[in-house]
């Protein structure tokens, strides 16, 4: 047999401590879906165009199709199973759901992290903007037109939310 | 595809056309060249190891000299087979003028590609093709026997003149070709 | 959710979708996430080369490699498998040559699958992959259609007589006397590329052969389970009730998803040999390299009017490029003979002549891709209208409104022999006016004209066939079912389920047969969980392809709603003394028909009719489960109808196209549910936004595929991608109770259409004129004679 070339690694993920041995070459994306079977993280064109892979690494959207599992050693990565489960997107992910922002699903996820990250570094983006966000995300299913108006109706509410507690 | 180009030699037309025939300074001149066997005096198969934007592959392929016209042009065709990764052809038209004390090398080259370098790497193969050709020419000056002067010693030279010898004989049958081609002049 | 007012009336409703929640949730169930055990993963040796002939093939190095199961070649797999030919009876004299999994002396196109690797990891048998040694001849391939039918042409595979896969002739008595006689004859040659479906989700299956019961278990992301079961039942010899195939989420198909493909026959055959799972996921370049393509049309056309601007005929040759087979089991003619049947299909056009020829060529094949036929008709269709527009001085508006089938003159017959029901092109033309305020935009458009912006205004009026019966496949031979099938339950709690053989692939399929069903017997659309996709639990039927899940599958979830509300009232009325007639289910109970007040609940039904049957009169029936096929008769079509137009800017000095703004207005007869009806219809206008602007599958003149990455395959972006503003007229069809039509492929079937109309109107101070898609700016510079 040939000679063992796997690296361990340890990663936070979605809040737990993983430590793997994982070979060089494998995709951080294969790594969560086959390894860790979060397959909320979808693969759609494994070169970083569709961005159906999108997670969060270190807090910012990273194409886990193009990362390699061991380049995030000692790092931290969110996936859409995290985000949900922090609560830290329900009313995004409400916002699709009523909007119908979503047909088929597989990019959801990493629509949903491209969303994330948009509010969080512009809170108040206009449609354009949001249109521009999301130029790193195809969608086949709803021509994006429902996904502008999910990603624009939470930022409204966020806002007021925020004008009535402040 | 299509390309051309031309590079100045700093030899004569006869050292660069004994060059062009020389196992040995084709071989390390051939970017990402493995080995490189001569099967006759104007047939060469060649392994080449290659990466095309996301495609890496190792050809194996064959090079055949043709159309030749003794220190002035020859025509060179060759096809490798990258396995999955696909393929590469194409055929080169390359002729020799001297210029004062060098030699003006000129090419006009007809490739194509197939399989998974044609279908990801297409954007990038002409500009890689001219990259590889500058490394080859590049390379290939910086070979020849002039240019390396002193380091060179008489025995590789004469090695080359007895190669040169039989390159001579093949181009005199290959003489009626040369005469009917002339559009590639 | 908030209730209704009315508490029984669901059908109408913007319900929302209950399987929606598990994608956003991260909890899809996609076959790409399938994990069985003891699975092992497939990989493909392609052809490197479109035509050449197989010399020899070494795969001992390969099956040495780590994680090597075997490598399998034609020899070892074909055996398996009855050949497959994509031919229809109904076509006369339709030719192609028989299939098997891999190529075994020829190949035919760059990317033919010759060798199979089995292996632990899709990686190693990758890895093994480049260790396969496949030596071929190569030849001249076959890439022009047109030069492909000169007599004396190489053949694209070995076996033909000749390139032409399929012709007909479809023509009216008086056409020729019609152009004879036109005021004006306008003309056009139209070029419209090849593209493809691109589903986010790219194909993907695994096989589960069961080698000690000779079960196979198929999970496979399809559109049509049930053709499946069948095909991999006879070209394997297999007992049909054997077979199971599974359909859970599917990430994408539109149309795509539903033809037979070397790779999965394949991963069948591999299971069988092996007796365990084995997985095949295409990654993107073999999705570009395997999935069928669509359109590839060659059109040349005219049109003539008579001298008060009606037109009176058309002629149409299409040249379909279909690449090496005809597909299985659709066969890949049907595009080609659906584009010269709706040409012209919104006018009261009274002559047509339109000739069809089906060229085989060495390039992976094109088949059916959502709006089969549609855009290719309805752009050479509107494009000639605006010529004819521009020709006669006329609003191409005006124009449209004097010209199309009246409303109030259904039925009608088309030139081309289609029967409409009943359409109302007239109120979608006024509806569109009125939504686009089209005469404010024309005259910002002449002032912007004076300052340098060059913006255009299209319009495109289109049909769209739906709810097709057997007259599609089933008369040709094919074993594709035109029927749907149901089975509707009421759990002894209460609840409701209902199986049927439609499908789900996003589009709301299950939410509006929960809204249909719910309606039927009186519960809420979230107590009826609607189970699709898997042939073991579901009754037989056709499921999604052109446009049939709303209309057929809508009217048989109705069908068999009503007969188990039947059964219901039956048992409720023995329990209860009373007559049928004075009772009816709302609101989860059975109720008063009279006053409305409540007698019982469904749950105390189920109750009963499960757990206590013994008191129920002797006699009674206590079944609580129905079963309802449906097929559509009538006409052979529910043909849909609508406009689309389309707003753009160009710059003429780089030929970018901007989308400034989208109209649809869309009848599609009884809208069951009108926000998932505009998100199918806003869907499909990107898609053929998408086929105008930016998607090519570009090829070398080798029969090399060049653009085979997401990266250089342009799919629209959001960024990209205008506001589309929709409007309904409803005419709902008699021909069934529930009266709704499709709607998935009306976006698609005329958006292009607009877009071509829009970009040529923008250029029309230029004399301009672009009949080629994907419109890019390196055309357009070209039209406007810049490059």
């Amino acid at each position: 047999m040939e000679q063992d070339l796997t690296k361990e690694i340890t990663v936070t993920v979605n809040g737990e401590t993983v430590r793997q041995r994982v070979e060089p070459r494998l995709s951080l994306a294969d790594w969560l879906r086959d390894r860790l079977g979060l397959t909320a993280t979808h693969l759609g064109c494994e070169m970083g165009a569709c961005g159906a892979c999108l997670v969060m690494l270190n807090g910012r959207p990273a194409h886990a199709c193009l990362t390699l599992a061991v380049q995030v050693d000692g790092e931290m990565v969110e996936t859409l199973e995290g985000l949900r489960d922090r609560g830290v997107i329900a009313d995004l992910q409400a916002a699709f759901h009523e909007r119908n922002a979503l047909q088929c699903g597989f990019c959801t996820s990493g629509m949903l992290a491209t969303a994330h990250a948009l509010l969080v570094d512009n809170p108040h983006p206009d449609r354009s903007e949001i249109r521009d966000a999301l130029s790193g995300n195809y969608c086949r299913c709803t021509g994006y037109e429902a996904i502008v108006d999910a990603i624009a109706s939470t930022a409204a509410a966020r806002t007021i939310d925020q004008g009535t507690s402040g | 595809m299509e390309l051309e180009g031309t590079q100045i030699l700093h030899a004569t037309p006869q050292a660069v056309w004994q060059a062009l025939f020389d196992r040995a300074i084709l071989e390390q001149a051939i970017p990402g060249c493995e080995s490189l066997e001569q099967k006759s005096e104007t047939e060469f198969a060649a392994v080449v190891r290659l990466k095309v934007g996301p495609v890496s592959a190792r050809f194996q392929g064959e090079v055949t000299l043709t159309e030749l016209e003794p220190f002035s042009a020859c025509t060179l065709s060759g096809k490798g087979s990258g396995g999955i990764a696909g393929f590469a052809k194409g055929t080169a038209r390359i002729t020799l003028v001297a210029e004062g004390d060098v030699t003006v090398l000129s090419y006009r080259a007809e490739a194509a590609v197939g399989g998974k370098l044609a279908a990801l790497g297409n954007r990038l193969i002409k500009a890689t093709a001219q990259k590889l050709a500058g490394e080859f020419f590049a390379a290939f000056g910086a070979l020849l026997p002039e240019e390396a002067g002193g380091d060179t010693g008489p025995e590789d030279a004469g090695e080359k003149r007895r190669e040169t010898g039989g390159c001579g004989a093949v181009s005199r049958a290959g003489g009626p070709q040369i005469a009917g081609n002339g559009r590639t002049s | 959710m908030t209730m209704a007012p009315d508490t029984t009336a669901f059908i109408g409703q913007p319900h929302r979708r209950q399987n929606a929640l598990r994608h956003l949730a991260g909890r899809g169930r996609f076959t790409t996430d399938l994990v069985l055990p003891r699975m092992v993963h497939a990989a493909f040796v392609r052809s490197p080369v479109a035509r050449g002939q197989i010399l020899a093939v070494d795969v001992e190095q390969a099956s040495q490699a780590p994680g090597v199961i075997c490598v399998l070649t034609a020899a070892d797999l074909n055996p398996l498998c009855m050949p497959w030919v994509g031919t229809l009876d109904h076509f006369a004299r339709m030719a192609s040559p028989p299939q098997n999994i891999l190529a075994e002396t020829h190949v035919v196109w760059a990317g033919q699958p010759v060798v199979m690797v089995i292996a632990s990891s899709r990686a190693q048998a990758e890895d093994a992959c480049e260790l396969v040694v496949v030596e071929i001849e190569d030849q001249e391939p076959v890439v022009d259609g047109a030069a492909a039918l000169a007599l004396g042409a190489d053949t694209a595979s070995p076996g033909l007589a000749s390139n032409l896969c399929y012709e007909t002739v479809l023509e009216t008595a008086d056409v020729d006397a019609a152009f004879a006689k036109a005021a004006c004859v306008v003309d056009g040659e139209f070029s419209f590329g090849r593209h493809t479906a691109v589903t986010l989700e790219p194909r993907a299956v695994v096989a589960d052969f069961d080698p000690s019961t000779g079960q196979l278990t198929v999970h496979q992301g399809t559109q049509t389970p049930y053709q499946f079961q069948d095909v991999y039942a006879r070209h394997f010899g297999l007992n049909e009730g054997q077979v199971r195939v599974i359909a859970a989420d599917v990430g994408g198909s539109f149309g795509m998803k539903l033809h037979v493909y070397h790779e999965e026959m394949a991963t069948v055959a591999a299971s069988k040999l092996l007796g365990r799972p084995v997985r095949f996921v295409a990654d993107r370049l073999e999705s570009f390299l395997s999935d069928i393509h669509a359109r590839d049309h060659k059109v040349r056309a005219r049109m003539a009017v008579d001298a008060n601007g009606i037109i009176t005929a058309m002629e149409v040759d299409d040249l379909t490029q279909i690449g090496a087979f005809s597909a299985y089991p659709r066969t890949s003619a049907a595009e080609g003979n659906q584009v010269i049947r709706l040409m012209g299909g919104p006018y009261r056009m009274q002559d047509y002549r339109g000739r069809l020829s089906v060229v085989f060529q060495n390039k992976v094949q094109t088949s059916q891709y959502r709006a089969v036929g549609h855009p290719i008709a309805c752009a050479v269709t509107e494009v000639l209208v605006d010529g004819v527009a521009e020709a006669l001085g006329q609003d191409p508006l005006d124009l449209r409104v004097r010209n199309v089938v009246p409303d109030d003159a259904y039925p009608h017959t088309s030139a081309t022999g289609y029967q409409f029901e009943k359409l109302s092109h007239q109120a979608c033309l006024a509806r569109l006016r009125q939504m686009m305020g089209y005469e404010t935009l024309r005259a910002e458009q002449a002032l912007l004209r004076k300052t340098g912006i060059y913006r255009g205004i299209g319009i495109a009026p289109f049909i769209e066939i739906t709810n097709p019966g057997a007259a599609f496949y089933g008369v040709g031979g094919a074993r594709i079912s035109a029927q749907d099938g149901a089975i509707v339950k009421l759990t002894p709690s209460g609840d409701v389920q209902c199986m049927i053989s439609v499908t789900e692939q996003g589009q709301g399929t299950e939410t509006i047969i929960a809204q249909i069903v719910g309606e039927q017997l009186g519960v809420s659309p979230e107590r009826v969980k609607v189970i699709t996709g898997d042939t073991d639990t579901t009754p037989v039927g056709g499921a999604t392809w052109a446009c049939r899940g709303a209309g057929i599958g809508g009217e048989t979830a109705l069908r068999a709603g009503r007969k188990l509300r039947d059964q219901i009232l039956a048992i409720a009325a023995a329990v209860l003394q009373s007559e049928v007639v004075d009772l009816r289910l709302a609101d989860a109970s059975v109720i008063d028909a009279h006053t409305g007040a409540v007698r019982l609940s469904l749950a105390e039904i189920g109750r009963i009719a499960t757990y206590r049957p013994d008191t129920l009169p002797s006699g009674t029936d206590n079944s609580l489960t129905a079963a309802q096929h449906y097929a559509p008769s009538g006409f052979p079509f529910a043909f849909t109808n609508g406009v689309q137009a389309s707003h753009v800017e160009v710059d003429v000095e780089t030929g970018l196209v901007k989308l400034l703004k989208h109209w649809v207005v869309e009848d599609c007869g009884r809208i069951i549910n009108p926000l998932l009806v505009d998100e199918q219809i806003r869907g499909g206008v990107v898609q053929g936004l998408g086929a105008a602007l930016f998607e090519e599958c570009l090829y070398d003149e080798e029969g090399q595929l060049t653009n085979g990455s997401l990266a250089e395959y342009l799919v629209p972006m959001a960024c990209e991608m205008p506001d589309i503003v929709i409007g309904h007229v409803e005419t709902p069809t008699l021909d069934t109770i529930l009266g709704a039509k499709g709607v998935g492929e009306a976006g698609t079937a005329a958006a292009g259409a607009a877009a071509m109309n829009a970009v040529n109107d923008a250029l029309l101070p230029f004399k301009a004129r672009l009949m080629q898609t994907p419109m890019t700016p390196a055309r357009i510079l070209a039209a406007l004679g810049h490059v």
